[in-house]
């Protein structure tokens, strides 16, 4: 640990931290635009220069460096005992020094020569950078009178648009590209104060490459102003309108973390949210771009029963109703229950109770999307698994018995009368000999929250919910577990998945009684071995990994 | 929304003597990467400007993306992007050649040749309609004691007067 | 007059010197011979120390200090041979590449030697056709007679020399900007630390050494330390006590341009003074010295006043300019100052590499405001405001009278200083590019201050008489500040 003095505080740090990190974690704020911590350090916006003492002074003196220093490239480290300043600080370091401010302000009226007024229109305000720091930290009024630079706007590829005369050339999109992506479409073209981004393009501005990569979408959440922006998002909504909640990527089962924002309507838009090791600050454009179900006009509103073959929409007691006649009579050996992969482990531990404890039946089986491609990046891999929690739903569901998978589990299901399939991944298609097992079932009852070829084949089909509208827990691959937390309500009468499961086993005569997600996993915690410590309260933001 | 991809015309290949003096440039350096620069003057000197198709050749030929190519390109007023003249005139126009009137000089040329100056974003506005000349402004090409020059391709011309550039310019 | 002393240059017209065998005739490879011969590596290293050989480059940095801080255990290390000159003013290094390459070569094994390098990459410009073209065929010279490749002479020596072309970068002069340009980059700047001598081109070790320097070496070693040392003064810094040494050693080749009848490179020893050096150069064309830029374009501007001033580091330093490249561009009454500063304004807004904020749009901006200045769009604001300046009391304060505000005048230096700051010297940019864009804008404007003053008030460019023009040494707090150094006994 290097004992440094910031400003008049006298703090401890890490060794290696650098001087904007450093004061972050103590509160005060170092203005920056090109630093960012998942990134090299150019330190080419100069906006985050700090007054740093002289790392070799002479003996006995404390001499201020003649040289204003930026903070992302000053890193903090133990001193050798005869270096020590002042007999005590390995460092010391101004950020709020009256040249440290003219600094920022002159920095800021730079970057401002050219950049646009067109904030009210601009989709960045509101979480702008520039703003920001020019509002914390800069002029009141430009000094310019030249004419100012107007870069044309470029496509630059199937999810981002720039908007050229707003880029402050922090370049970090371009570094993005070349450290994280490894994909290299990015670049600067021209000299001085010609320098403009772009894809690579012939002289009369034709693309001879786009900004086409699965992690593209990334560019627009580090560009510190609005050059970047997402023509997923654009003019949709002001940043300060829209709600936000630290959630889970049902994506894929890497499980970033990321921040849902949304309005009443809907969700607008999924960004990652850091953590260290399983996304630090990134997440796919598959995720991010795959929200798009939630808001869905399709999604399954009303329990549907099927009345001479044809789906008729019906309220809950009745579809309840039919699905607990028919069980009841049932013979349990004859009775397959499969949850899903893209439920929460709540969803499946009481799915599991729900088998064993009422229907009295051993055969559980798992569910979920079809697995995709595995894309390998220098610093990101999205995972050839499309669900969030196979791993989590494995193991709720396999509390005593095997879980059917594939094979074993359709030729389970091809001898069942009745399967209760709660499956969650949406527009999920089917192979043929799928299709036939489940049409071969006697009664069929699907949860689910999107129309699909499972959800045509049914005889009930329940309206489930997404992760976006519950509260739960999702463990990824490499065993971490993390929450999901409700954003938006579910449409229609669609109803959280655990709580239907319930519903159902009071009415068949068992005897369940949770109120919210936590409750389960407490539940969780003391009846599923490794998951003692994996409880809401314990989980909280970053998640808890299950001991291997 | 998105722009469609052009597709790359008349691929450009080096001729069997640059190849050899590529093939001897590589070696100089331990990354290929570092061959940019002479790499990219040998394309130019073959091809007359650095088309899309030689900075996808020059990209693959030195194993880096394209855009790093375009990103070099750009940078360097002495790749051209378009087509130039045959000739290429370069007028030195900073502080000593300004001190003994390299506006003269410029004026002149761009009376005689009945063209603009060409500016580094294009190049056809200094280019004569015949596809002969191409004529821009330069900084300073060191050699300010014989102020006011000009570099007519690879040749540098010394102490011009209006007289001079005629002369230059009949024996091209 | 002080004669020319012509020791680089000393066979720089023989005919058909660039060729290896008329080279040899004069001595040629001789001084590599006995460094070999007579001195172990690090003999050499040394001698370079102590002779007190300065970068001629421009930062005027202690050569055998640069040396010193190369890692001895990090190979390869790399020589970086830095003939990228495009400092407006400047063209010394153009004729030693035409005209006697083989005298680089020299230097370079020489410096190899002493290193332990072994790959030297000379970054030439590439404007400089002919100059490329020499140094190649002298290169393939020396590789057929032995001097350069593997073992060479029989020493065990191995040294491979390869030029590479720039492509008409300015800033890939900067040594960083060199290297990045080197390994086939943009070249823009990298940060400082870590140095190149530390970190340099392929993150090895590298020296960056301009052509100049590197021709030093062979009369250095040849002729010995005491030998050159005798040439040029050397000062005493008076900060400390007994004054430290301050060696502004050896010849120096000053190029001059502009306003004088002779225009050219001369070799000379150190520390003429700015008058001299116009007499030796053919005495001024015009009536009338008005200006001189002494190290390059962006060196700050001397007045007619200051001619008695030094051409050496340490005097030009102390009298806030700078040596720089050399380059001495003499202006005469008919110049206006305001026109060359927007000429070198243009320069440097052009040759921005456009990597840290303040010179990516600071420059320009100097640049627009010059611009209308001379376009005769200057502001001037109606109300005045107390003038500052040797107050009764013989001191710096309100002098009780009033003075018009120019409000441009007041943007430029505002501006300029922005980008860099010219009083205490500190710069928010990467590389030094930001002060050779504010010293040259904020002295010519400090300096002359009178003719932009006219030009503004008249509306268009005004040039003044020579007095007129020029702010009076009495009243330029600058020239009342400068300190013009001692010779040690």
């Amino acid at each position: 640990m290097a004992f440094i003095k910031l400003n008049d505080l006298e703090v401890e740090v890490e060794d290696g931290t650098n001087v904007v990190e450093a004061a972050r974690l103590h509160g005060i704020e170092v203005p920056h635009y090109c630093y960012h911590p998942g990134l090299s350090r150019p330190a080419n916006c100069r906006m985050c220069l700090v007054e740093p003492h002289v790392f070799f002074p002479p003996a006995g003196a404390i001499v201020p460096d003649r040289q204003l220093a930026t903070g992302c490239t000053t890193v903090l480290r133990t001193a050798p005992p005869n270096r020590k300043l002042d007999g005590k600080y390995d460092f010391i370091v101004y950020t709020d020094s009256p040249r440290v401010k003219k600094a920022r302000e002159d920095i800021l009226e730079f970057l401002l020569v050219h950049h646009p007024l067109d904030c009210p229109v601009c989709d960045q305000a509101g979480e702008c950078d520039l703003q920001d720091f020019t509002y914390r930290h800069g002029h009141d009024k430009s000094r310019y009178l030249e004419v100012k630079n107007v870069p044309p706007k470029k496509d630059l590829g199937p999810d981002v648009l720039l908007y050229s005369t707003r880029c402050i050339v922090c370049t970090r999109c371009i570094r993005f590209c070349q450290e994280v992506s490894g994909s290299n479409e990015l670049g600067l073209i021209h000299r001085g104060s010609h320098d403009e981004i772009d894809i690579p393009r012939s002289h009369d501005g034709m693309p001879l490459q786009l900004l086409d990569n699965k992690l593209a979408g990334n560019v627009v959440d580090i560009c510190p102003v609005g050059a970047l922006i997402s023509k997923d998002f654009l003019f949709k909504s002001r940043p300060w309108f829209m709600k936000q909640e630290k959630s889970v990527c049902a994506g894929c089962s890497v499980g970033c973390n990321i921040t849902v924002e949304y309005k009443e309507d809907g969700v607008y838009r999924l960004k990652p949210r850091f953590h260290e090791e399983i996304n630090q600050h990134w997440m796919c454009d598959d995720g991010r771009l795959g929200y798009g179900y939630v808001n869905s006009d399709d999604r399954l509103q009303l329990p549907m029963k099927r009345v001479d073959g044809e789906f008729q929409p019906t309220h809950w007691a009745d579809a309840l109703t039919q699905i607990t006649e028919k069980l009841s009579e049932a013979d349990a050996e004859k009775v397959v229950v499969i949850g899903s992969a893209q439920g929460t482990n709540e969803d499946n531990y009481v799915l599991q109770q729900f088998a064993h404890e009422v229907l009295k039946t051993e055969h559980l089986g798992l569910f979920g999307a079809l697995p995709g491609e595995e894309h390998t990046f220098p610093q990101f891999t999205i995972e050839a698994d499309k669900n969030p929690n196979t791993a989590g739903a494995r193991k709720m569901l396999s509390n005593g018995t095997p879980v059917l998978e594939g094979e074993a589990l359709w030729k389970k299901v091809s001898e069942a009368d009745i399967v209760y399939l709660v499956s969650g991944a949406p527009e999920r298609s089917l192979e043929a000999e799928e299709k036939a097992v489940l049409e071969s079932v006697d009664f069929l009852i699907v949860q689910d929250v999107l129309p699909s070829e499972v959800t045509a084949l049914a005889d009930v089909v329940l309206p489930g919910t997404t992760f976006a509208e519950k509260d739960g827990t999702f463990t990824n691959s490499k065993g971490w577990v993390q929450r999901i937390r409700k954003t938006v309500d579910a449409p229609g009468e669609a109803r959280i998945d655990w709580e239907i499961i319930q519903q159902l086993a009071r009415q068949l005569g068992g005897e369940m009684n949770y109120h919210f997600a936590g409750e389960i996993s407490l539940a969780i915690s003391e009846n599923v071995s490794g998951y003692a410590e994996a409880t809401h309260q314990n989980i909280g933001d970053s998640g808890v990994k299950l001991a291997e | 929304m998105s722009e469609e991809l052009i597709q790359i015309q008349n691929t450009f290949r080096f001729t069997e003597e640059n190849q050899r003096e590529f093939d001897a440039l590589i070696g100089h350096y331990p990354v290929k990467e570092a061959a940019m620069l002479p790499t990219l003057h040998l394309a130019q000197k073959q091809a007359g400007y650095v088309s899309p198709a030689v900075m996808t050749y020059v990209a693959a030929l030195l194993e880096v993306p394209l855009m790093k190519v375009k990103d070099v390109v750009t940078f360097y007023p002495m790749f051209f992007e378009e087509p130039v003249g045959e000739y290429v005139i370069r007028v030195c126009h900073t502080l000593p050649c300004a001190l003994r009137d390299c506006k003269g000089v410029l004026a002149h040329l761009k009376a005689k040749l009945g063209t603009d100056v060409a500016s580094e974003t294009d190049l056809g506005k200094g280019t004569t309609p015949d596809g002969k000349f191409t004529l821009m402004k330069v900084e300073c090409l060191a050699s300010c004691d014989v102020a006011p020059v000009i570099m007519v391709n690879d040749d540098l011309y010394k102490n011009l007067t209006p007289e001079k550039v005629d002369e230059i310019l009949d024996n091209l | 007059m002080v004669e020319e002393k012509r020791i680089l240059y000393e066979h720089l017209d023989v005919p058909e010197i660039h060729t290896f065998d008329v080279f040899r005739q004069h001595d040629g490879y001789a001084c590599f011979e006995k460094a070999v011969a007579d001195y172990q590596p690090d003999d050499i290293a040394k001698m370079v120390m102590d002779s007190g050989l300065k970068g001629r480059g421009g930062a005027g940095f202690s050569t055998g200090l640069k040396w010193s801080f190369v890692p001895k255990d990090i190979k390869p290390c790399y020589l970086c041979c830095n003939a990228d000159e495009s400092e407006p003013g400047t063209f010394s290094n153009r004729y030693v590449l035409e005209k006697n390459p083989h005298l680089l070569i020299e230097g370079i094994l020489i410096c190899c030697y002493a290193m332990g390098i072994e790959t030297t990459y000379v970054y030439i410009r590439g404007e400089f056709t002919l100059g490329k073209k020499r140094l190649d065929a002298a290169i393939k010279a020396a590789y057929a007679n032995g001097y350069l490749g593997k073992n060479i002479r029989g020493t065990g020596l191995n040294v491979d020399i390869y030029t590479h072309p720039g492509a008409g970068a300015y800033i890939c002069g900067e040594e960083t900007g060199l290297i990045e340009s080197l390994e086939g980059k943009r070249g823009q700047p990298r940060n400082k630390p870590p140095f190149p001598a530390v970190e340099g081109v392929f993150r090895k070790p590298t020296v960056v050494q301009n052509v100049e320097t590197l021709c030093n070496l062979p009369f250095i070693v040849g002729n010995g330390v005491e030998w050159y040392t005798k040439m040029g003064p050397t000062y005493g810094d008076a900060r400390f006590d007994p004054p430290k040494p301050d060696p502004n050693t050896g010849t120096k080749l000053y190029c001059i341009s502009g306003d004088v009848n002779k225009p050219g490179v001369y070799e000379l020893e150190l520390g003429l003074t700015c008058a001299e050096l116009i007499e030796v150069a053919g005495g001024l064309r015009g009536e009338q010295v008005k200006a001189v830029i002494p190290g390059g374009s962006s060196a700050p501007i001397l007045t007619h006043y200051e001619l008695d001033t030094r051409l050496d580091f340490t005097s030009l330093t102390l009298a806030k300019s700078m040596l720089g490249s050399g380059g001495i561009i003499v202006m005469n009454e008919t110049r206006n100052i305001v026109d060359c500063l927007l000429n070198i304004m243009k320069f440097y807004a052009h040759e921005s590499c456009g990597q840290c904020t303040p010179c990516r749009w600071g420059t320009p901006w100097v640049r627009d405001i010059v611009q209308r200045i001379a376009d005769g769009n200057g502001r001037k604001s109606t109300i005045t405001r107390p003038k500052f300046g040797i107050a009764e009391n013989g001191r710096w304060g309100d002098t009780g009278e009033t003075e018009d505000i120019y409000e441009d005048l007041d943007l430029l230096e505002s501006v300029a200083n922005n980008i860099a700051n010219v009083d205490t010297m500190t710069w928010n940019t990467i590389c030094v590019f930001g002060i050779a864009v504010s010293w040259p804008a904020v002295s010519y404007m400090r300096k002359f201050r009178p003719e932009f003053e006219a030009t503004i008030r008249e509306g268009k460019l005004t040039t003044l008489s020579v007095e007129e023009a020029t702010v009076p040494p009495e009243e330029n707090y600058a020239y009342q500040q400068r300190i013009v150094p001692r010779e040690l006994e």
